[in-house]
């Protein structure tokens, strides 16, 4: 079912428990009462057509409206994919950390693989974080310099700069294998290895790997099939006015 | 069972939903693809692969030939023509077809003899038998930090027959990543943990 502007933000969140750290990440909290997505919306000066395109986008995975995301600026996407950046790096991944960690302290015959289980985390995070890092600081900033010129026809010279130094082909071949690892790690609990007695926390962990992969694609998504198609558009109107 | 991957080529909204809402009732494991043009349909497939076209010979409009030509090329993939004449079947060779106005009953046994095919077919191709002795062995020389190279040079194998066994052990064990394999390895007593650099 799409999500409209005249439903109710909390009916919205019922259908899709999902939906709760994609709504945090446009500032909105919970506690609505009966308001629509409008009034949230306009209360917290969320841009309302952005925030219905991504909210369905998460919702429903066959719902993919291209176009009307292309045509959102890529300041609000790179805004909104920052903010999806700074809560993996605050919340999530450390999340699943602790429960690594934890997992350590309780009763169980064979240390060894927990053991391993952390490094590989370990691993994963510091690869994530690099990854994040590179996107913030390299891609981002090289996109908005790119939707800048494209829109002004004006290359300035710090613009230039950035231009010369990156092109979106370089981002696209380092994507996918992120993922990859937090894959495995899920298959390795699930497949190879014996939960301690006490299995709730093992599980939780688990559950909570599958909740962030879900997320990661969902936010992956954005990037590969709205954002980079976005700039390698613009990239050759670029090239053509040189 | 690996997904199977279904093209659905028709132009028609209606059926193309209609299609995909039966495609559900067949199971999970499916993968469902749509086109409504023949623009870069083709073409797709390098990609995507699928195992199952379902293809309304209407997209192609006049060009009988071209469309022959293509489908001659489909290699493993199934072919199913979807249609509402009735003189097709004389005019393609398809695997099977598919009427406007056939009923539930035929139309979800069509589709799930197929699938069964298929599920035969990848049984024989990749057994889910544990890794063999020798990829075990490779295995091992995969987890020590070795690259492809090193590894045909230290077995005296050519780097294809190394690639072939790092995908075969990848598929039966589910894991892609050097380290994911590594943890198996270790886990498995395959070498120790301190031999990992």
């Amino acid at each position: 079912m799409r999500i409209t502007k005249d439903m109710k933000m909390a009916d919205v969140i019922q259908m899709n428990y999902m939906l709760i750290p994609v709504i945090h990440r446009f500032g909105i909290n919970l506690g609505f009462g009966d308001k629509t997505v409008k009034e949230i919306c306009e209360e917290t000066q969320v841009d309302l057509n952005f925030f219905l395109q991504l909210v369905n986008t998460y919702h429903d995975k066959d719902y993919f409206p291209k176009e009307e995301l292309q045509s959102i600026p890529s300041k609000d996407l790179v805004a909104y994919l920052k903010m999806t950046h700074s809560c993996y790096l605050n919340d999530k991944l450390s999340e699943i950390e602790d429960l690594i960690v934890a997992l350590q302290h309780t009763e169980s015959e064979d240390k060894k693989y927990i053991l391993l289980i952390k490094d590989f985390y370990e691993a994963y995070k510091n690869e994530m974080t690099e990854h994040i890092i590179h996107e913030e600081e390299v891609v981002f900033p090289y996109v908005l310099a790119v939707e800048e010129i494209c829109k002004t026809g004006v290359i300035s010279e710090k613009n230039q700069k950035i231009y010369d130094s990156f092109s979106i082909l370089k981002y696209q071949d380092v994507h996918d294998d992120v993922e990859e690892k937090l894959m495995d790690l899920r298959i390795i609990m699930i497949k190879y290895l014996t939960p301690p007695l006490d299995a709730s926390l093992y599980h939780k962990i688990i559950q909570t790997l599958f909740i962030l992969e879900q997320d990661l694609s969902y936010h992956s998504r954005i990037e590969n099939k709205v954002l980079i198609p976005k700039i390698v558009g613009m990239e050759k109107i670029i090239s053509e006015m040189n | 069972m690996n997904n199977i991957k279904i093209v659905v080529a028709e132009a028609s909204y209606l059926i193309q939903k209609g299609l995909g809402a039966i495609l559900k009732k067949l199971g999970d494991n499916l993968i469902v693809q749509e086109m409504d043009k023949a623009e870069g349909l083709f073409e797709s497939f390098s990609s995507f692969n699928p195992d199952i076209l379902i293809l309304n010979p209407d997209l192609f409009e006049s060009s009988t030939e071209l469309l022959k030509e293509d489908c001659a090329k489909l290699g493993d993939c199934k072919l199913v023509i979807i249609s509402n004449g009735e003189e097709l079947e004389s005019k393609y060779s398809a695997d099977a077809f598919l009427h406007y106005n056939d009923g539930q009953a035929k139309i979800i046994s069509c589709l799930e003899g197929l699938k069964d095919e298929l599920i035969k077919k990848n049984k024989k191709e990749n057994s889910s038998e544990p890794i063999s002795a020798r990829e075990k062995n490779i295995l091992k020389h995969i987890a020590l930090g070795l690259t492809n190279k090193e590894i045909a040079d230290q077995l005296f194998i050519s780097i294809h027959t190394v690639v072939t066994h790092r995908k075969n052990i990848t598929h039966k064990l589910g894991i892609k990543s050097v380290s994911g394999l590594t943890v198996y390895a270790i886990l498995n007593d395959l070498i120790a943990m301190d031999e990992v650099k």
